[in-house]
């Protein structure tokens, strides 16, 4: 209380100093006249008196300074003539304090964006009430314990039945809808994602809508909760919402319920919700498909571990109950770590980057301190000089240090600021988890953080040199720019640890470009020039549900000639919309996608005892070769006479064609794939390869089938992809002007139908590459950053070299000696440097860049060709850094510095 | 003033003697140095240089408070009153005294 009442009067003090001298003045004297009044009474005159009693007062400056005491805050008086006398000296070395600031700036800001991302990825937490009691359990095949998938209703049932680590349990199954609000059937249909959420659900995650209720297990109609951005969007925010009908695929929807903004059920584009009855979950109990993501919400003070452990003994149980779970695992993962675990590595890796940057930042501008001690050799000797303390010198550098540091802190959180737009704008769109980032107060807050501590970590070496400074010499040799040899070796190091750490950054950017190149080297085995993917998911009314079980479980569904019908209507009116040239269906997009796979063998081969073999598959229209342009090497494609009741036929591709077949023709034989209902299929032509996954070290073996000859009755998760068809369209125009007219010929066809998607299938191919293209973009932009910092370094130490053998070169020349020899003797030193710093960055790299390893592309991280390039192209740039003010300096020198001397 | 030999205050106990001169009511710092003279005997003296440091801090402390008063004289002075903190502290502080002294006392009569 005391002290606190204390703090509140000196601040009143530090408002008014003046004023308070003036009373104290009065005070005392007053003092002095009332014992000037005391000896008068007793008989002095006034003069004797008043001489009398100021003499006996003693020093009243002495007192006044012991009463102004009580009242100060010593060292806030002192900080500001520290950082007046800081300011002073910026104004004087200019260029020095702007270089400091700017690549201070740079390391900072590059560190708080990257954190920026780091805080919205991984920090900040979900907005759910104890979110950290959330978690995904997903299920993971055999022997692969890192891909984690959904679960089939029967695994899920039985964890809810079997596990005791769960409050509550739900699950939710994402498909998509064609999506139109109101009654009207002229409404434009949008594709969206929906997600059918089990009863449970809402109660894990605890989020109330911001408007209406969720469902009820009573709701007699089908209530349907939209998500804050739908919202926004198809009903502009307003607030009569709820009862409007919303309308999807060929239900009757009715809202009646808003979700909060950033409530999210796995991906953030799911846009609406609809209930699933337990009851429907449970005709789905022997599927195999894995179509469901279980969430479940601890009990208070269980562990995710504690949870796993259980989960771990239900495994076996689980795979005797239901066969086709036996072998797989389950896993247990917080909320965070499944919906952006993936992003961990990515963006610690840049942090780890920037972070270097930061370093090499630090370690410039410490030799950039050490050269101006140089310069301030004299100022400093003389402060000590007229007694002024150790300590007291050491302090006012330190404050010129941390001020340095706020101001870069401030630039670099602007520098943030600007590029965390230009990174919003640009790049981030595509990462969906990574759309909130913003500059919150965390991030200042770190900005704040990492400045102090740059201060230190930069200026603690330099100011101890610099207090540590003999008085005498100093005084006497300043100006003449002799600096020791520990100091001059110390600036030296700062520069090789710059140039060791630039050439980790760059070594680390190298390995992706040369990835990326190899990439963009790969040709698809298709022409993408002018090609133009649509999806169009047919209606679930093309197949009714036969009520009926596949071998193992799963539900199956029917198809009639409506399906074929369909497709063939939308081929027809596509190809009638003006600058199409072909077009073709098939499943998925090229390039756009993972192609289901199957398994085959071939047929009445008695010899052939192999196990079954693994390939994608496609069911594609007969002219779909001739549209991507997939050249066949032999026999022929598919005809309109390849039909439901003729021969059934099959195409492969020349990788499956080499390796299946090595030493006969695959022409004529046949196929038998484990698709349920699929005939045996005869081989009738082979195509080049198509990379469908541009990451695939070799391409994979591929079969196609004519969308003519799908089997009637499909399983439930092949016939959704099937549903889902991409039209590939070949153009003689500009394809994206091709988007309007083909949306519109959907709508011709039938008003319910929608475009879920359109891309060229260039962007396609360009979307495969982004991820890795913006990775190697912003660590280049880094590694430029920092070889630029390091220029700067090798510039600053070799003025200096060259400044402080000035008179010695001066001499040499005079006397004779070669330009180029003293050239060399310059050049010499900075080679050293240079080596130096290369030798301990490829050490250092050879340990870092294991850790991108995972971004690499049929390149290792010991790359030869990259570390070569790098080493070569760093080492002349910092050659260059030392030749030119060496160069330069010998031209100047002979003359000037004769005369100075 | 504060001849050395006759009067030499104790360390740390002329907070103490402002305290309890100012509970008989509001005062100039003078007629405080007085006061404490006076009562004592002429034995214990308080020099300038101690006092008004010492009211300062009293005052930073928040244990008196001042403000600006016409003397008799027509002269214009700084008078320190305690405030209730400052009551309360001076309760502390003699109580600790007392104590102090008497210990003292009873080991010279006794030791």
């Amino acid at each position: 209380m005391s002290a606190w009442r204390t703090l509140l009067h000196r601040i009143g003090y530090l408002s008014r100093p003046r004023r308070f001298d003036r009373q104290l003045d009065a005070e005392l004297r007053f003092h002095i006249d009332s014992r000037a009044d005391e000896l008068e009474r007793q008989g002095y005159s006034r003069s004797a008196a008043e001489a009398q009693a100021l003499a006996e007062f003693g020093s009243r400056t002495r007192v006044a300074e012991d009463a102004r005491a009580a009242w100060q805050f010593r060292w806030i008086e002192d900080l500001i003539t520290d950082i007046t006398y800081a300011l002073r000296a910026f104004r004087r070395y200019r260029a020095f304090a702007a270089t400091a600031v700017g690549c201070l700036a740079l390391g900072i800001g590059a560190n708080a964006l990257i954190f920026s991302l780091v805080n919205a990825a991984l920090l900040r937490p979900l907005p759910y009430p104890e979110a950290d009691r959330i978690v995904m359990v997903r299920f993971t095949p055999p022997h692969q314990p890192d891909q984690k998938l959904g679960t089939n209703a029967g695994g899920y049932f039985f964890i809810r039945e079997h596990s005791r680590v769960f409050e509550r349990m739900g699950v939710l199954r994402i498909t998509g809808f064609s999506v139109a609000v109101g009654e009207s059937d002229s409404v434009a249909r949008e594709w969206l994602q929906g997600g059918w959420a089990s009863p449970g659900l809402t109660d894990v995650f605890k989020v109330q809508p911001v408007i209406g209720r969720w469902f009820r297990p009573d709701d007699t109609q089908t209530g349907v909760v939209i998500s804050h951005g739908l919202w926004q969007r198809l009903f502009g925010g307003r607030p009569d919402v709820l009862g409007q009908t919303i309308r999807l695929d060929l239900w009757r929807g009715v809202v009646i319920g808003v979700a909060p903004e950033g409530y999210q059920t796995l991906t953030p584009d799911v846009d609406l919700w609809i209930q699933q009855p337990d009851q429907d979950l449970a005709r789905a109990l022997r599927s195999p498909n894995r179509l469901f993501n279980v969430f479940g919400r601890l009990r208070p003070g269980v562990t995710i571990e504690q949870a796993q452990a259980e989960l771990r003994t239900l495994e076996h149980p689980l795979g005797e109950y239901l066969p086709m779970n036996d072998g797989w695992g389950l896993d247990v993962d917080s909320l965070r770590e499944a919906y952006v675990g993936y992003l961990r590595q990515p963006v610690l890796v840049l942090q780890g980057a920037v972070f270097l940057l930061l370093l090499i930042a630090c370690a410039n501008v410490a030799g950039l301190l050490l050269a101006q001690a140089l310069n301030r050799q004299r100022e400093i000797g003389v402060r000590a000089a007229l007694g002024s303390a150790r300590d007291r010198i050491l302090r006012q550098l330190l404050t010129e240090h941390v001020l340095l540091s706020c101001v870069a802190g401030a630039v670099g959180l602007a520098l943030a600021w600007f590029g965390l737009r230009t990174l919003v704008n640009t790049g981030l769109s595509a990462y969906r988890d990574l759309q909130n980032v913003t500059l919150d107060w965390t991030v200042v807050g770190f900005a704040i953080l990492i400045s102090g501590a740059t201060a230190l970590v930069f200026g603690i070496l330099p100011a101890l040199q610099l207090s540590r400074i003999d008085v005498v010499t100093a005084i006497r040799d300043a100006g003449r720019a002799t600096a020791g040899p520990v100091r001059s070796r110390l600036r030296d190091g700062f520069v090789v640890m710059q140039v060791a750490l630039a050439l980790v950054l760059l070594v680390g950017t190298g390995l992706l470009v040369r990835s990326l190149l190899r990439l963009n080297a790969v040709h698809p085995g298709i022409n993408p020039d002018r090609l133009l993917a649509v999806q169009v998911p047919l209606p679930r009314a093309l197949y009714a549900n036969t009520g009926g079980n596949t071998p193992a479980g799963g539900l199956l569904v029917r198809f009639d000639s409506r399906f074929s019908d369909l497709t063939e209507r939308m081929r027809d009116r596509f190809a009638r919309v003006p600058g199409v040239r072909s077009v073709a269906a098939t499943t998925p997009p090229p390039l756009g996608g993972r192609a289901r796979r199957v398994l085959f063998r071939k047929v009445r081969s008695l010899s052939d005892d192999r196990d079954p073999w693994s390939s994608e598959w496609y069911a594609v229209t007969s002219d779909y070769f001739e549209t991507v342009q997939l050249p066949v090497l032999e026999g022929r494609t598919f005809t309109r006479h390849d039909a439901q009741s003729s021969r059934p036929v099959v195409l492969i591709n020349a990788t499956l064609a080499a390796r299946y077949f090595p030493n006969e023709s695959p022409i004529g034989q046949e196929l038998q794939t484990d698709i349920l209902d699929d005939p045996p299929r005869e081989i009738v032509g082979v195509v080049g390869d198509v990379r469908q996954d541009r990451y695939q070290a070799s391409p994979a073996p591929q079969i196609y089938v004519p969308r003519t000859q799908l089997p009637y009755r499909m399983d439930m998760q092949m016939a959704l992809e099937v549903l889902v068809s991409a039209f590939v369209v070949r153009a003689d125009v500009d394809p994206a002007a091709l988007v309007s007219p083909l949306r519109d010929a959907v709508r011709d066809i039938d008003p319910t139908l929608s475009l879920s998607s359109a891309r060229t299938v260039e962007e396609y191919a360009a979307g495969q590459l982004q991820e890795l293209s913006q990775y190697a973009t912003v660590l280049g932009i880094f590694g430029a950053l920092s070889v630029t910092l390091a220029v700067i370094g090798i510039l600053g130490v070799m003025a200096q070299a060259v400044g402080h053998r000035a008179n010695e070169i001066a001499i040499r020349l005079a006397l004779g000696a070669q330009a180029s020899n003293m050239l060399a003797l310059l050049l010499g030193h900075g080679l050293k440097m240079i080596a130096a710093g290369i030798v301990l960055g490829l050490a250092a790299s050879l340990m870092i860049t294991p850790v991108i390893r995972s971004f690499l592309w049929s390149v290792t991280p010991t790359d030869t060709v990259t570390l070569a390039l790098v080493v070569s192209g760093l080492a002349l740039v910092a050659l260059l850094a030392c030749y030119v003010p060496a160069r330069r300096a010998l031209k100047v020198t002979s003359v000037a510095a004769l005369r100075g001397e | 003033m504060g001849k050395a030999g006759s009067g030499e205050l104790v360390q740390g106990t002329l907070p103490l003697l402002i305290l309890r001169t100012l509970a008989s009511g509001p005062n100039h710092g003078f007629a405080v140095a007085r006061r404490i003279q006076q009562v004592s005997k002429e034995v214990l003296r308080v020099e300038e240089g101690s006092l008004y440091p010492a009211l300062h801090r009293l005052e930073v402390q928040g244990w008196i408070a001042s403000e600006w008063r016409v003397t008799e004289n027509n002269r214009t002075a700084k008078y320190y009153r305690l405030t209730r903190a400052g009551r309360t502290q001076l309760e502390r502080e003699a109580t600790r005294w007392n104590a102090i002294a008497e210990a003292i006392a009873a080991v010279l009569r006794e030791a």
